[in-house]
């Protein structure tokens, strides 16, 4: 049963990245600019251009080039980019950790932050209290990510500057690290130079993007715990002598947290799709920021490279939320 | 001092929305030890209000305005907000309305009705179990070991209740109020259900306040009754006179009447008559201007 659940997921996870693939790689070739134009100096010759769209392959058909590319692929070899002349895997695994990092410092933030919203709003539900956490939350949410970024500047850039508004971490530091997570590895070593450097980097950036994942999170969240707290459950808690603050969170708030985890799940992707404009607005060395220089560049395989990680974190996450939901609810468990 | 020491002394209860509509106006009954008095009334009457001012779970937009409520001898509002749930919590017990809700579906069963065992009445772990495992079975449930196992959604309705039940029943409490507790069963569940409420009852000398709108489940579990409408009280007596010689109040009589009953109003149901309605709320009316 678990066996063939799994070899369906595993298959269907496949015909998407193939479908992803395809997409990616059409829309790059049909796409305008020629990135062999913008590789040579001007007055180069007919025939330099024609060797170096052979070099890349750019010589033959659409369909081929395809399978060549996924050919490789399999192989784990997405190309060299363009640009860089280096390997599209290293260039990308290099700036992974960085997105990695701040996307997960941004869904720490709007857990955090939404779910304390959510609980204190319910708690004093029907009450000043509540109507301060709805006019926030609106507030939060009709501000989209990059324009919190440069909000965050004004106020922690400029007008009170306690925090980096450029960048992953202090160029002067010297970052002698095995892996390029700085923020786990320089916590895991105890490096607390580092650790707090790149989260004065990352904070700005990872509010921006957590702030409107936070009030959404404290919208849905709260309504749910609403619902939950008028059931007989909660009620028979309460007779038991509980507060009602601890009925919230002991009784109501997993309940409660199950439609919002399928929130989290779909707008944590976003989050990682809006990566790429915030980290250019802090100049985040992530791979979102390589992205926007990839396509105004037209380094195909690099782009192609990207997209595709992507594609692959997304149904990672929604694998995670599928699993976090089957854990919280008894109700999915087969035994 | 008198000499009767009532479980539950209600006087004068006012209970009103933020709004100011009054849900309940003026309200007094009392309940003696080991007494099962239903309290009956049409929806909206303020029948299951009375209760959850008892157990202090009124919805937030009401509040208790006035009014005592003594419990099992200490008077509800004289306590601290933390002092009034614990003391709550020592001497009444709830049996909700609906069992489907009533049992947090992420938990399992066991831990949903030992663990209170435990933190209100410091009994040890074992202690606890033994007690629900003897009720479960008193409550005749198959195998109480793997439904204390279980997660609610494995279990039906009526087992559901009569857990919810058992777990009523389990700290011997002086009270316990039972909302409605057959009104979500279908028929012949609800016939089992009242029999292990009024058998439970005798055990373990509970006196109950049952809220039921259905005069056949009071005929069936009550001693004496109170009968509500619009949020006052119309009439108080013995079950048994109510039912023997003509009620006082002609809504009580009208209710009787409309219980259906097959034999006696050959199959035809007798709806509580408009002009008694009628007088009822020109009576509420003047009160209130």
């Amino acid at each position: 049963m678990i066996i063939r659940s799994f070899l369906a997921r595993f298959f269907s996870t496949l015909v998407t990245l193939f479908g992803v693939a395809v997409v990616v790689f059409v829309l790059v070739r049909i796409a305008p600019g020629n990135p062999i134009a913008m590789m040579l100096p001007p007055g180069a010759t007919e025939e330099d251009v024609a060797r170096l769209r052979a070099l890349y392959g750019f010589d033959k058909t659409l369909i081929e080039q395809f399978f060549v590319w996924l050919g490789n692929v399999i192989y784990g070899d997405f190309g060299t980019s363009i640009t860089m002349r280096l390997p599209v895997s290293e260039l990308v695994l290099q700036r992974l950790p960085a997105t990695l990092e701040l996307s997960i410092m941004a869904l720490v933030i709007a857990l955090v932050l939404g779910g304390s919203l959510a609980v204190f709003g319910a708690r004093f539900r029907g009450r000043a209290q509540e109507v301060g956490v709805d006019i926030s939350t609106g507030a939060a949410l009709s501000v989209p990510d990059f324009l919190w970024g440069l909000l965050l500047i004004l106020a922690f850039g400029v007008a009170w500057p306690v925090l980096h508004i450029s960048g992953r971490v202090d160029p002067h530091m010297d970052v002698d690290l095995t892996t390029n997570f700085y923020f786990f590895e320089g916590l895991l070593l105890g490096d607390f130079a580092l650790v707090s450097s790149v989260l004065s980097h990352m904070l700005m950036p990872a509010l921006a993007l957590g702030l409107p994942l936070a009030a959404m999170i404290a919208q849905l969240l709260k309504q749910s715990l609403k619902e939950q707290l008028d059931q007989d459950y909660v009620n028979l808690a309460r007779v038991r002598g509980h507060g009602e603050t601890h009925v919230i969170l002991s009784e109501a708030l997993r309940n409660a947290a199950l439609p919002t985890l399928t929130l989290i799940g779909v707008q944590f992707a976003f989050l990682i799709g809006g990566t790429v404009i915030v980290e250019r607005l802090f100049a985040y060395e992530g791979l979102g920021n390589m992205a926007i220089d990839a396509v105004i560049n037209r380094d195909l395989p690099l782009i192609q490279g990207i997209v595709l990680l992507f594609a692959v974190l997304f149904i990672a996450i929604n694998l995670t939320v599928d699993l976090t939901y089957s854990l919280l609810n008894p109700k999915l468990r087969h035994d | 001092m008198t000499q009767n020491v009532f479980t539950l002394e209600i006087s004068g209860l006012n209970v009103s929305s933020h709004s100011g509509t009054r849900v309940l106006d003026n309200i007094s009954l009392q309940v003696e030890p080991g007494e099962v008095r239903a309290l009956v009334g049409e929806s909206g009457a303020g029948k299951s209000m009375i209760g959850r001012a008892v157990l202090g779970t009124l919805p937030p937009i009401l509040d208790k305005s006035s009014g005592h409520i003594i419990l099992n001898g200490k008077d509800l509002s004289l306590l601290s907000e933390r002092k009034r749930r614990e003391w709550v919590a020592h001497n009444a017990a709830l049996i909700p309305q609906d069992p489907l809700s009533a049992l947090n579906p992420v938990r399992r069963v066991g831990a949903q009705i030992i663990t209170p065992l435990v933190r209100i009445h410091s009994w040890s772990k074992r202690e606890a179990e033994d007690r629900c495992l003897s009720l479960l079975d008193q409550v005749k449930i198959r195998d109480p070991k793997r439904v204390l196992k279980s997660y609610p959604h494995e279990l039906s309705g009526g087992m559901r209740q009569r857990i919810l039940i058992a777990a009523a029943f389990a700290n011997r409490p002086p009270l316990i109020v039972a909302d409605e507790p057959t009104t979500a069963l279908d028929v012949t569940v609800q016939k089992e259900i009242l029999k292990i409420v009024r058998l439970l009852q005798e055990d373990t000398g509970t006196a109950v306040l049952f809220v039921t709108h259905d005069m056949g489940v009071v005929a069936q579990v009550s001693q004496t009754l109170t009968v509500l409408f619009g949020g006052r009280v119309l009439e108080d007596s013995k079950t048994h006179d109510v039912f023997t010689r003509d009620a006082s109040h002609p809504y009580t009589q009208a209710l009787i009447r409309s219980t259906p009953d097959y034999h006696s109003a050959g199959g035809k149901f007798v709806p509580v008559p408009d002009n008694v309605i009628a007088t009822l709320h020109a009576q509420m009316r003047e009160r209130l201007s």
